[in-house]
C-alpha cells in the first residue's frame, strides 16, 4: 500500500481537476484501485480518473515522479530526479535568430537518456549536478526517447543522495538473443559490413549515420552507430549502452555517443568467412525472434502457392497482374516475369518464402524467354508453376536471406537457395549412437 | 506481436500417429484442432514420405473421393481427398503404385461408435518422390520422435509432470504442454515400445538393414505375436465370411466383427484394435468407408 502522505498531493491534484465532484476519500479509492489492483502507473492514473468523471487532464498540475528507463516518448508534465552526466552549450537558429541552447545527458539509478535544454537555465548547471526536473516533456529521437525542457519546466537543485548512483551493468548478450525494445546492452561482434549514410535529423540538419551488419558466433544483426566512432570493416568491437529497435520484426542494434565502444583483439572472433555459417535458424525460433537478418533457414518446400512460375506484372506499380488487369491500373500491357512463392517448414513452423526472377530461373534452369515459350506452346502459364513443384516440393533446401514478421506471419526473401545435401547413412548412425547411449 | 502463423507440418511415423486417440477440438472457427499422440506431438497438420501401396476412388468421377495407403516402417498412413482437394485427386488418380510419395495433409479422425478412433490424414499435397527424399524424411522423423522420448524420459523422473520444468531443461514449451496433455489422456506409459520403434527405423536407411531385420523378424515373431496369427486369421476369416454370406461390397461394420471376435475370444478391446490395424498394415485388410473392414485380395 502507498502511503496516504505520498498520494495526498495526488489526491489534492485530481480534486481541484475535477472541481470537488469526488470526494477525497472517493478519489484515494479510485487511485488505489488503478495503481494497486490494476498495477497502472500513477501519471495514467491520474489521467484515467480524471477523464473518467469527466473533467480536463490538463489541469492536472501535480506531475509524477518517473524513472529514466520509463520513459517511452511522447510524454508531457514528467517529473525527474536525475544526475547530469553530460552537459554541452550550442547555438541554433530559431526564425533567422541565434539562440543558445544546451544538451546533454541525464541520469538516474535506471538508465540514462539524451536531453535538451530549450531556455536559458535558472541555475548554473554541471556534469554531477542532482536535480529535480518538473514538467519536462519527452519524445522520440531516432527511435530513442530524449527529455525536452521547456518555458514551461523547472528546476531545482537537489541533495545529491536523492539521485542513487547508476549502478546496473550493461546486460551481456549473444546477438541471438537481441530482442525488441532491449535497452544497455554489451555486446561483442565483428563488424562484417559498415557504411556511412547522411539522414535527416532535427531541424533538417544532416545526421551522420554509421549501419551496416555485426556478426558473431550466433548470429548476425543489422547495427546503426549514431556517433562516428572510428569503426571499420573486420573490427571487433565491445559496445557497452546500446539498444533494440525493431524493423518489422527485425532486431536491430543501435547505439550513440552515449555508449561506451572499445575496439578488441582481432582474434576474440573468427573471421567474417566463418561466422558466415553461423546464422541457421529454425523456424520456432525465428518466430519467437519475429525475424533476422541474412539468415539461413534449412527446412523442406511444402506447398507452392498460385502466383508463382510465370506471371504478369502492371508496368506501373508492379503489382502481379489477373486476367490482364491491374488492381488499380485496370487493363494494362502485362510484363512477364518469374517467382515462387512458397512454404517452406521445418517440423518446428512454418514460413513463406520468396524467390525472385532470377532464383527461379536458376531453379527451373531454363530462362524467362524460354518459360514464355512454353507457356505458349500449352496455351497455359501454369504449366511453369508446375515445373517450380516439380523441382522444389518436398526438397530439402538451404535458404538465406532476410526474414521479416507481420500480421500474416514470416516472411522470408531469398537471397541464395540451395538443395541441401544429407548423409542420411551417416546422420542414421550417429543418431543410432546417441540413442544407444 | 499478434501473428496468424501456419500450423507446423508433423513428421511423426505411422504407427505413433494410429496410436493416438485424443483429439482437441477447436473452441471457435479460427482456432485449429489437434490430435495429440502417446508422445504428446499436437498434431494439425503433418508432412509424410512413404510408400504409397494402394489407392482408389470410392466416390464418382464427378464427386471423386480418393482412399490411399502410405507405409512408412512403422506401419501404414490413410490418406483421403475429396472434392475439395481436386488438385490431389487429379495427382492420385494418375499415380500407378507402388512408388515413393510425399504427402502434406491435416489429421483427421473419426469416431464410428464411443470406442472406436480412427486416425487418417487428409490431403493437401501429394508428389511422387525418390527414396532419397524418403529416407531424409525417416532421418527428420526420427529426430523428432527423439526428441519427444528425451522429454518422455525426463518427465518420468517428475512426481507431477511441470512443463515449466521441462523448459528449464531446455524443451520447447509447445512440446513440453503437448507431453502434459497426452500424459493426463494416455496415464502413464511404457514407451520401449517407440524406443525399439526409433532405433528400427533408423537401422531401416542402413545399407545392412536387410540381414539383421530378417534376423529381428524371426526373432519377434515367434516371442511375441505368436498368438496373434491365430486371431489374425480368425478376423480375416470372419470380415469374408460376413461378405459373402450377405455380398457386402462395401465392407463389414467394424462394430459387428469386433463383437463377434469378442464372444468367440477372450481379448481386449485394445488387442482386437490392435491386431486389426496389424492387419490393415500389412494390407490384408481395409477400409473401404470409413468404420468398414474388407478383405483384400
Amino acid at each position: 500500500m502507498q502511503e496516504k502522505e505520498k498520494l495526498a498531493p495526488h489526491v489534492d491534484d485530481i480534486n481541484r481537476a475535477l472541481n470537488g465532484k469526488l470526494s477525497e476519500e472517493q478519489i484515494e479509492e479510485e487511485l488505489r484501485t488503478y495503481t494497486e489492483r490494476y498495477g497502472v502507473p500513477l501519471g495514467s492514473a491520474k489521467r484515467s480518473i480524471v477523464k473518467k468523471y469527466e473533467g480536463d487532464p490538463q489541469e492536472l498540475y501535480v506531475s509524477t515522479e518517473k524513472a529514466i528507463e520509463d520513459i517511452e516518448g511522447d510524454e508531457q508534465g514528467l517529473n525527474l530526479k536525475c544526475r547530469i552526466v553530460s552537459i554541452n552549450e550550442k547555438e541554433i537558429e530559431v526564425d533567422d535568430e541565434p539562440k543558445q541552447i544546451w544538451y546533454g545527458i541525464l541520469g538516474d539509478d535506471t538508465g540514462t537518456i539524451p536531453f535538451t535544454l530549450w531556455e536559458e537555465p535558472s541555475l548554473e548547471l554541471e556534469k554531477g549536478d542532482t536535480v529535480k526536473i518538473e514538467n519536462a516533456y519527452a519524445n522520440t529521437w531516432n527511435d530513442k526517447p530524449q527529455i525536452n525542457i521547456g518555458s514551461k519546466a523547472s528546476l531545482k537543485e537537489i541533495d545529491s543522495e536523492e539521485v542513487p548512483e547508476f549502478d546496473r551493468e550493461a546486460q551481456k548478450l549473444e546477438l541471438k538473443d537481441l530482442r525488441e525494445n532491449m535497452r544497455n546492452l554489451d555486446i561483442t561482434a565483428r563488424v562484417t559490413s559498415i557504411e556511412r549514410k547522411l539522414v535527416n535529423g532535427q531541424d533538417d540538419k544532416e545526421k551522420e549515420l554509421y549501419s551496416g551488419i555485426i556478426a558473431d558466433e550466433t548470429g548476425k544483426a543489422q547495427f546503426s552507430a549514431w556517433h562516428d566512432f572510428g569503426i571499420s570493416e573486420d573490427d571487433v568491437i565491445r559496445v557497452k549502452g546500446g539498444y533494440v529497435r525493431s524493423w518489422r520484426g527485425i532486431p536491430q542494434f543501435s547505439f550513440d555517443d552515449s555508449a561506451e565502444v572499445e575496439f578488441l583483439d582481432g582474434d576474440e572472433l573468427p573471421l567474417t568467412e566463418d561466422l558466415e555459417d553461423v546464422s541457421v535458424y529454425t523456424i520456432s525460433d525465428l518466430a519467437k525472434r519475429g525475424g533476422a537478418v541474412d539468415a539461413i533457414v534449412d527446412a523442406v518446400m511444402i506447398d507452392i502457392k498460385s502466383g508463382s512460375g510465370l506471371i504478369f506484372r502492371c508496368p506501373e506499380c508492379r503489382r502481379v497482374i489477373q486476367k490482364g488487369a491491374c488492381r488499380v491500373h485496370g487493363k494494362v500491357d502485362g510484363e512477364p516475369d518469374l517467382r515462387v512463392k512458397g512454404i517452406l517448414d521445418d517440423g518446428t513452423g512454418a514460413l513463406t518464402v520468396i524467390m525472385n526472377r532470377e532464383l527461379t530461373e536458376e531453379v527451373l534452369s531454363y530462362d524467362l524467354d524460354k518459360a514464355m515459350d512454353t507457356a505458349k506452346d500449352a496455351m497455359n502459364q501454369e504449366v511453369i508453376r508446375d515445373d517450380v513443384e516439380e523441382k522444389l516440393i518436398a526438397q530439402p533446401l538451404k535458404v538465406k536471406g532476410n526474414i521479416t514478421s507481420d500480421d500474416y506471419g514470416l516472411m522470408l526473401v531469398a537471397d541464395d537457395v540451395e538443395y541441401k545435401s544429407i548423409d542420411v547413412e551417416k546422420e542414421a548412425r550417429e543418431m543410432l549412437d546417441e540413442v544407444r547411449v | 506481436m499478434s501473428m496468424i502463423s501456419r500450423e507446423v507440418a508433423w513428421r511423426v511415423f505411422a504407427r505413433e500417429f494410429n496410436d493416438s486417440d485424443l483429439m482437441i477440438e477447436s473452441e471457435d472457427d479460427r482456432s485449429p484442432s489437434y490430435l495429440v499422440t502417446p508422445l504428446g506431438a499436437k498434431i494439425n497438420r503433418v508432412y509424410l514420405v512413404g510408400v504409397l501401396t494402394e489407392c482408389e476412388n470410392i466416390g464418382t468421377d464427378e464427386e471423386p473421393m480418393w482412399r490411399a495407403r502410405v507405409t512408412d516402417p512403422t506401419g501404414t498412413y490413410f490418406v483421403s481427398a475429396g472434392q475439395y482437394q481436386p488438385e490431389v485427386a487429379t495427382t492420385l488418380a494418375n499415380m500407378e503404385p507402388p512408388i515413393f510419395v510425399a504427402v502434406v495433409g491435416k489429421a483427421n479422425t473419426y469416431e464410428p461408435d464411443e470406442e472406436t478412433f480412427l486416425t487418417s490424414v487428409r490431403a493437401e499435397m501429394i508428389k511422387e518422390v525418390d527414396e532419397e527424399q524418403r529416407n531424409i524424411w525417416i532421418l527428420e522423423a526420427a529426430r523428432s520422435l527423439k526428441n519427444r522420448l528425451e522429454i518422455a524420459m525426463e518427465a518420468s523422473k517428475m512426481e507431477d509432470i511441470s512443463v515449466e520444468e521441462l523448459v528449464n531443461l531446455g524443451f520447447e514449451e509447445k512440446l513440453a504442454e503437448g507431453f502434459k496433455k497426452a500424459s493426463e489422456h494416455y496415464g502413464e506409459l511404457t514407451f520401449e515400445k517407440y524406443d525399439r520403434m526409433l532405433e528400427d527405423s533408423l537401422r531401416y536407411v542402413l545399407p545392412e538393414y536387410e540381414s539383421q531385420t530378417i534376423e529381428d523378424i524371426e526373432k519377434e515373431s515367434k516371442t511375441e505375436e505368436e498368438g496373434d496369427e491365430e486371431l489374425e486369421e480368425l478376423i480375416v476369416d470372419l470380415v469374408s465370411e460376413f461378405e459373402e454370406k450377405e455380398g457386402l461390397e462395401n465392407g463389414v461394420e467394424y462394430e459387428r466383427v469386433k463383437e463377434k471376435v469378442m464372444e468367440e475370444k477372450d481379448l481386449t478391446q485394445e488387442k482386437f484394435e490392435e491386431v486389426v490395424n496389424n492387419l490393415r498394415s500389412d494390407g490384408r485388410l481395409y477400409e473401404p468407408v470409413l468404420g468398414n473392414l474388407k478383405v483384400i485380395g
